[in-house]
């Protein structure tokens, strides 16, 4: 290690300029460049879909950029495999370890790099294990499965891993984000150590306290765009939180007056064990209630409650001022309560099938006939329908709906859902993942659901988005309701603040 | 049935009759870790309880307990005679099953043993009929060589090309019985055609004791379990199969070549097939286009028997080989019992599989369960 450790700048371990990707209509990453020093901690911080993310896959291999060069220690690198990354010392750690389960924690530590020689060497495996182990102040017994630890310990032999391997750049990716209070400072003494070891370490964090106790430099990303480096004595948790909502609003964004009627949809006191905890709210017909807060905070698994996929454990649910027990989605369903997944591919669409198919799949008993056949013409007329309500652009009906843009494959969940009658329909991230006139247009059909009577629960990462179509704010964090605004007047700094648990 | 295999945690609720036996003639064994502990590795759970190792010993357990109950039904029921009957007629699905469960542990499956066998069996017969002075080395090497080869086929299908290998082995099951069907244009080898020494060889033994004869293809079968076992426990590469099965995500952010891997485990699992095709030949002497027939079926229950998951990651060797003993002994031995209808003997075959599975799944399935919910409950509990 050349340079001084802590005097002004020593010679950059990573830079990274002018690094671009593109994901289809998405444009993840824009022209960002990055720069980490030896023995400094490096936070990276941003809204959902900043691009840290891609960022992280990059400099690691996973993906490789569009545009951009990147040079370790002044050479310039082409990290175009996981491989070459660990060559060149960059290791990642994520939220959820990349553990063998059925192998050992020595095995872990080693595999890859260090499992010298072709013979395993069981005792001095467990021996080296050991002191690695030992180095790092980690009380875990290198001959056990992987698979009985806790994320916690899982991600502390990450960390023995990576300094077995000498490691030059340590990436942690939201690495607290499912650690108790306790873990989470034994991680931090671990970066600590790491960092004093010459390490540069790029933390990611939503968590902003954490970032101001453990960072020397602060990123922020913002729509793929970065925006701000700063020493930490030089900025404020305000002016981060500024620069990562920074975002006009933009025209797009209307709202409609709307006379909201009687209570829809009337939630008490809802928890379901260890995962979301007393979350009351009403929502009235005609009315778009916004869900804010970050990823994990809990908002999908009250939504999920509600559809009866993860039934609440505990509370009320009064739909109409009828208290019912949701314990299945077909109770849901009857009631008219319908959730429209975050989660396109896996919960939301049969990507194979045809845009006709998808629509008249949860209401299919009316289209059918003698002998429970289909009645072909009449399915194929609501599609049409939907098609035209909601200018969805697809060659065809039959097309399959894995071939439409993301955009019209959401507005054909929609369609789906729309054509089951709903009363309550609950969105989750309904424009995540699409263009931006595509964007705009689901905005206009859910301005236009909750004008025909309908309650809408909106659940989105999008703080734009859930200030500028809701007509109350819900704020969440970590499994509990954290504030309500009304949207007229509420500002995206307050709401972020609630979402990441910080009084202003 | 036998214990959860994959549970190091619940050593505890083995509480079944069986699983309380086998941990104490573990004990008694001293099996478990991977050896002793070196002097300052903290011992844990771990160090003391291995499931595969469990898995193992309860095996041989069940293998026991069969014995003495049928011991009980059927009278003269432990012979030297039945001994011999199952040692040689176990050998082939010892090795094909010892083969299959190098596959599964990569989370791969290989379908075409079968037919391998067939290939083998037919091409290193017809070879020897007509080379009736070829030495014995030279025979069984290019059983093993043609074994390999379809294997790498297989192995470079799958890893290379990105197929399913269920849906490449299906295919190449087929695809080689046909090859097979042209080399073979209806012929059928016979004993008479063939040297001496390939015809006795499953008379063949080692040593006796009494009528009780340790024959050389039952040596050949377990030597070859033995040392494959070791190869996977101790070499590099056999971790690196264990880890590719285990977490593919892992293993690519690890930077493991998993390509050659994979392609490996095809060709030794194609070689041991090949060399049981070289059995096959001395077994039956007589060979034709259905040698091997539906011998895949019979390789994969065992092996799934013998602890080796599906899902890739775990299970021994040696576990699979005494699963093919355990099937071989139950299929042998419920003939004889009159009281059991041919119909049940095949349902209990079945339930015994069906059976090792499901146990697997739950087991698996609740031990994920857990442990998702242990993060839920640290994630809370950090506000």
């Amino acid at each position: 290690m050349t340079g001084g450790q802590q005097s002004g700048n020593p010679n950059p371990v990573l830079e990274m300029s002018g690094v671009s990707k593109r994901f289809g209509a998405t444009q993840a990453l824009d022209g960002v460049s990055l720069t980490l020093h030896p023995g400094e901690v490096h936070a990276l911080v941003g809204e959902n879909g900043a691009g840290k993310s891609t960022l992280i896959k990059i400099m690691t291999g996973l993906y490789l950029s569009d545009t951009g060069t990147t040079s370790v220690e002044g050479t310039p690198a082409h990290i175009s495999s996981p491989a070459d990354a660990q060559r060149l010392g960059i290791t990642a750690i994520y939220q959820e370890p990349l553990i063998f389960g059925d192998l050992t924690v020595a095995e872990n530590i080693f595999m890859g790099h260090a499992d010298r020689g072709r013979v395993v060497r069981w005792r001095d495996l467990y021996r080296d294990a050991a002191a690695v182990l030992a180095q790092l102040d980690i009380d875990i017994d290198p001959r056990s499965p992987a698979s009985v630890l806790t994320v916690g310990e899982q991600q502390a032999v990450e960390i023995a891993k990576a300094m077995s391997q000498d490691v030059r750049i340590l990436i942690m990716d939201e690495p607290t984000a499912a650690l108790s209070a306790h873990e989470a400072q034994q991680l931090f003494h671990q970066v600590e150590r790491l960092r004093d070891a010459g390490v540069a370490v790029l933390f990611i964090s939503h968590r902003l306290d954490e970032v101001f106790a453990i960072a020397d430099r602060i990123s922020v990303f913002r729509d793929g765009r970065h925006i701000s480096t700063r020493l930490v004595e030089q900025t404020s948790q305000d002016q981060v939180v500024q620069e990562m909502v920074g975002r006009e609003l933009d025209d797009f964004y209307l709202h409609t007056q709307r006379q909201a009627g009687e209570v829809a949809l009337d939630v008490s006191g809802l928890g379901r064990e260890g995962v979301f905890d007393n979350v009351s709210f009403t929502v009235r017909r005609g009315e778009v209630v916004g869900f804010a807060g970050l990823v994990g905070a809990g908002r999908t698994d009250v939504a999920l409650a509600l559809f009866g996929i993860a039934p609440a454990t505990s509370g009320t649910i009064a739909v109409d001022g009828n208290p019912v027990v949701i314990d299945s989605t077909r109770t849901a369903l009857d009631l008219g309560i319908t959730y429209l997944s975050e989660d396109r591919r896996h919960r939301g669409l049969s990507m194979p099938m045809s845009l006709t198919a998808n629509v008249s799949l949860p209401t299919l008993r009316r289209y059918c006939r003698r002998f429970r056949m289909v009645n072909r013409s009449e399915e194929q007329a609501t599609a049409e329908h939907y098609r035209n309500r909601l200018s969805i652009r697809t060659p065809g009906l039959s097309t399959p709906v894995g071939d439409l843009s993301g955009g019209n494959q959401q507005k054909t969940m929609l369609a789906k859902w729309l054509n089951a009658t709903p009363y309550v329909v609950i969105l989750d991230e309904p424009t995540r993942g699409i263009d931006v006139g595509a964007k705009a247009e689901v905005h206009r059909i859910v301005n236009e659901l909750a004008d025909d009577g309908l309650a809408v629960v909106l659940i989105s990462s999008d703080l734009p988005e859930v200030l500028a179509i809701s007509d109350r704010i819900i704020v969440m964090r970590d499994g509990s309701v954290t504030a309500t605004f009304d949207g007229k007047t509420a500002d995206q700094e307050q709401v972020m603040n609630a979402a990441i648990g910080r009084q202003a | 049935m036998s214990p959860p295999p994959d549970s190091p945690r619940t050593p505890k609720t083995q509480s079944m009759a069986m699983g309380n036996r086998l941990i104490d003639m573990k004990s008694l064994l001293k099996v478990g870790g991977n050896g002793s502990s070196p002097p300052g590795v903290p011992s844990g759970p771990a160090a003391r309880i291995s499931p595969e190792r469990l898995r193992e010993v309860s095996l041989a357990g069940l293998i026991v307990l069969s014995l003495v109950l049928f011991n009980l039904v059927v009278d003269n029921y432990i012979s030297g005679r039945f001994f011999n009957r199952v040692t040689i007629s176990v050998s082939i699905i010892a090795l094909l099953a010892a083969g299959q469960s190098v596959v599964i542990v990569t989370r791969q499956i290989d379908l075409s043993v079968g037919s391998i066998v067939g290939v083998s069996a037919y091409v290193t017969g017809d070879m020897l009929t007509a080379h009736l002075g070829l030495s014995p080395v030279i025979a069984i090497a290019v059983a093993i060589a043609i074994g390999a080869g379809l294997g790498l086929f297989n192995g470079i299908l799958v890893a290379y090309a990105g197929v399913p290998s269920i849906i490449v082995t299906l295919g190449t099951l087929a695809l080689f019985r046909a090859v097979l069907v042209n080399i073979a244009g209806g012929t059928t080898l016979t004993t008479s055609a063939l040297p001496d020494w390939v015809v006795n060889l499953p008379r063949n033994t080692v040593a006796s004791v009494g009528d009780f004869d340790l024959r050389v293809m039952f040596v050949i079968a377990l030597a070859a379990a033995i040392v494959l076992q070791v190869l996977m426990g101790r070499l590099r590469w056999g971790r690196r199969l264990y880890a590719i099965g285990s977490n593919p995500d892992a293993a690519a952010s690890a930077g493991l070549p998993q390509a050659r891997l994979t392609l490996s485990a095809f060709m030794v699992c194609g070689a041991l097939a090949g060399l049981a095709g070289f059995m096959f030949l001395g077994q039956y002497g007589t060979v034709n286009v259905t040698a091997g027939y539906t011998l895949e079926l019979a390789a994969i229950a065992a092996a799934v028997v013998g602890g080796v998951s599906i899902q890739g990651g775990s299970g021994t060797v040696i576990g699979a080989f005494l699963g093919a003993v355990l099937i071989q002994i139950l299929d042998l031995s419920l003939v004889r019992v009159p009281q059991i209808s041919e119909f049940w003997q095949d349902a209990i075959l079945g339930g015994l599989i069906l059976g090792a599975v499901v146990i697997d799944v739950i087991v698996n399935d609740r031990f994920r369960r857990r442990l998702r919910q242990r993060r839920r409950d640290y994630g809370i509990r950090y506000a």
